[in-house]
């Protein structure tokens, strides 16, 4: 072998050495990138998740806020401190029919899910109210199926009463202490928001006070 | 043959020798990117959850625990009312503590479960009717007269305990009561498996055992009175 092609020999060795090298280093150089924008992405997802997360919580949370504030669509309320809650054994003129609140008797009325098919004295209803009850009066437009459908929801659902009231202007009226809303009938979905809202609810001035061992004759 | 002489310190060339190690170290760097990452990741895990704890933590008003608050509250309701009854129908101490004791401590525990509604800002009535958390349904059960759950007593057998006396309130109330807790276990069970407030779950179990041992007591008491569950 002549000495030139030795010389040569080590010129390729030496040349494909440095560009192993090059080329090892735009390997270091791109896995450095891979690595560092792959955490980034990771820790960019994971910030971003954490704070949606949070939000659409906070968002949800809100959102039921509001929906238990609302009032009822069309329903009519009294200012809870100028309702009077004192036991009388007089008549009591209410300024609403039927009455949402005001002095009362000292006997409640029960209101354990009674239907009472006869009209029942205002001032044994209101003390019911008192303790957390909802009201359902009717007037002689509601229909058979009306009075069926209340009757079946207040049957079943404890604090709550029933009754016909003729002198009433709405066909079907619920009250609740300081709440009141009249609907054209039964079927009316505002009855359950009203129910829902309002049976053992915030607005009541006694909570934990009993619905049983009340008056049950009218 | 010279070539392979030639080309053999090649491979203890000190440019070679060093290959292996940029490729350790580039795994090392990886891997303790990652474990940054993964480190990162559980800190804002915790932190997040620990953030949003006043909100995941109050239960919806479909949960096992809103659901069980509602409905216990109206079973434990009848208990309260059918102790007051058998307490005004009989003088027998035995019966009359018995009765004091389910009255006392289920219109406590009824003023519990409206307490943590009150808290959570959830009603506490349901359109949808009772029992639907329950996994497995409410066991078929048709509310009517009265009787809204399993266990409860109809408006007809309430009725009938207050025209009773004596030997037989006792009797027909030992009945009703064992019936009673036996549709409330049924239901504080279920909630101590499936609500999520430890605080509920507990009593939910308490009253598990508690119910239990007093059904014992009240098989005692029946069969001192040469009665029988009905």
């Amino acid at each position: 072998m002549s000495k030139t092609s030795k010389k040569t020999a080590a010129a390729d060795r030496k040349a494909r050495i440095e560009e192993m090298r090059r080329a090892e280093k735009a390997r270091d150089r791109r896995n450095r990138i891979i690595t560092i924008t792959l955490s980034t992405v990771i820790l960019a997802g994971l910030v971003g998740w954490g704070a949606y997360a949070i939000n659409s919580a906070n968002e949800k949370k809100d959102q039921k806020a509001a929906a238990a504030a609302k009032p009822i669509s069309g329903e009519k309320t009294w200012d809870a401190k100028k309702l009077g809650r004192t036991h009388v054994e007089t008549k009591v003129d209410y300024p609403m029919n039927p009455p949402v609140g005001g002095n009362h008797a000292p006997q409640w009325m029960t209101c354990n899910g009674n239907v009472y098919t006869k009209a029942i004295p205002n001032e044994n209803a209101v003390h019911s109210l008192e303790h957390g009850a909802v009201w359902v009066t009717y007037n002689d437009k509601a229909t058979a199926t009306d009075i069926k459908t209340l009757t079946d929801k207040v049957t079943k659902t404890p604090y709550t009463l029933m009754s016909p009231d003729k002198t009433q202007s709405g066909t079907v009226m619920l009250s609740a202490w300081g709440h009141q809303l009249s609907v054209s009938k039964a079927s009316d979905p505002r009855v359950d928001q009203f129910l829902t809202k309002y049976v053992q609810g915030a607005q009541t001035p006694e909570p934990g006070a009993a619905c049983t061992n009340g008056l049950t004759a009218s | 043959m010279t070539d392979t002489t030639t080309t053999a310190p090649a491979a203890t060339d000190p440019g070679d020798v060093d290959g292996p190690r940029p490729r350790l170290s580039r795994w090392l760097t990886v891997g303790a990117a990652s474990l940054v990452a993964l480190v990162l990741a559980l800190w804002l895990m915790a932190s997040t959850s620990n953030e949003t704890d006043t909100v995941a933590n109050i239960p919806t008003a479909d949960s096992a625990d809103a659901g069980f608050a509602r409905d216990m509250a109206v079973h434990h309701q009848q208990a309260v009312e059918m102790a007051y009854i058998v307490r005004d129908r009989t003088t027998d101490p035995d019966i009359r503590r018995l009765a004091y004791d389910i009255a006392q401590t289920q219109a406590n525990q009824r003023g519990m479960l409206l307490g943590w509604l009150d808290l959570w800002g959830l009603p506490k009535t349901s359109p949808d009717g009772y029992m639907t958390w329950m996994q497995g349904g409410h066991m078929g059960h048709q509310t009517e007269d009265g009787s809204l759950m399993p266990g409860m007593a109809t408006n007809t057998e309430l009725h009938q305990l207050d025209t009773l006396s004596g030997n037989k309130a006792e009797i027909f109330y030992l009945q009703l009561m064992t019936t009673h807790h036996m549709g409330g276990i049924d239901m504080a069970r279920a909630c101590a498996q499936q609500c999520a407030v430890p605080q509920e779950r507990k009593l939910a179990q308490g009253m598990v055992d508690a119910q239990q041992s007093e059904m014992k007591v009240m098989a005692d008491m029946l069969k001192e009175r040469g009665a029988a569950l009905r």
